[in-house]
């Protein structure tokens, strides 16, 4: 019995796309990536699903029309994240000033009190608890954590110093512990 | 690793189910725009050749840009040849550093 065939690379997939303008194999690479992207959407707009749904199909259609751009230094999901962090930018910038370095937020949560984490943190708590994240620290949070970013790409797709990016992260994790901490029954 | 470093990843895994939404991005695809990869190049110098020409065609008479260049291997920089001279070589310069930065 002949062996299933392996399923193609990104960058196999990419290359039928700008060779041959193969629309099923970028159909592929939706389904492939579709889940994260969007995820790390749903992370950034604060759980507004459709909103995030809006913006993911605006990254995968400025994708396929930028394709040619791609240059296969990097993973094609860290090219989509870039665009995906630049989508909402945009739009949150329609809405209001985003200030992805300042040091704003809700009130920050005593730091003390983040000892304890749940063993099991229900999604929705963890979508409560990002909410109350400022807008750099959810991105932070977002790029390194759901993108899988190193903390220099993070800064670099985010358009923030290496140190805020670092300062963020920090910040955020201590607010999520303590946020999911209280919300433990 | 931190606990709550391990409940952001086991998050971040958790895979969402596609619901519709890939066949609705492949609905929303435009036409790949498809230049052809010489059209660019040619583009570019064939308006910088051309400008190049008309400056030619407008200067003074007597300035040539071979003329101009004579010019220049002697210093003289400022004769109506060597400003064409000068001109043209500025409009290929610029073509190539257009080429290069939409290259990158």
């Amino acid at each position: 019995m002949p062996a299933p065939a392996a399923s193609p690379s990104d960058a196999e997939l990419i290359l039928a796309v700008l060779e041959r303008e193969d629309r099923r194999a970028f159909g592929l690479l939706v389904e492939r990536h579709q889940s994260q992207v969007r995820t790390v959407l749903r992370r950034m707009t604060r759980g507004d699903l459709a909103l995030a749904d809006d913006l993911a199909q605006e990254v995968f259609v400025l994708a396929w029309r930028n394709l040619g751009k791609f240059r296969f230094e990097a993973k094609f999901s860290t090219w989509l994240y870039r665009i995906a962090f630049n989508a909402w930018q945009s739009e949150a910038r329609k809405k209001h000033e985003v200030l992805l370095d300042s040091e704003e937020g809700s009130p920050a949560e005593s730091l003390e009190m983040a000892t304890e984490m749940p063993d099991v943190v229900a999604r929705v708590d963890l979508e409560r608890a990002m909410a109350v994240l400022s807008d750099g620290e959810r991105a932070a949070i977002t790029a390194c954590f759901y993108a899988d970013l190193s903390h220099e790409e993070a800064a670099e797709a985010l358009g923030l110093p290496l140190g805020t990016v670092k300062t963020h992260i920090l910040r955020a994790r201590a607010k999520l512990k303590a946020r999911l901490a209280k919300e433990k029954p | 690793m931190n606990d709550i470093d391990r409940v952001l990843r086991e998050d971040a895994r958790t895979p969402l189910p596609d619901d519709g939404f890939s066949t609705r991005v492949m609905a929303a695809l435009p036409a790949r725009p498809r230049l052809r990869p010489w059209l660019q190049p040619a583009l570019v110098f064939g308006s910088a050749g051309l400008g190049s020409l008309l400056a030619i065609a407008l200067a003074p008479a007597g300035a040539s840009v071979l003329q101009g260049f004579a010019d220049l291997a002697q210093l003289h920089l400022r004769t109506p040849g060597a400003l064409s001279a000068i001109a043209f070589g500025g409009a290929l310069l610029a073509s190539a550093v257009v080429l290069a930065i939409e290259s990158d």
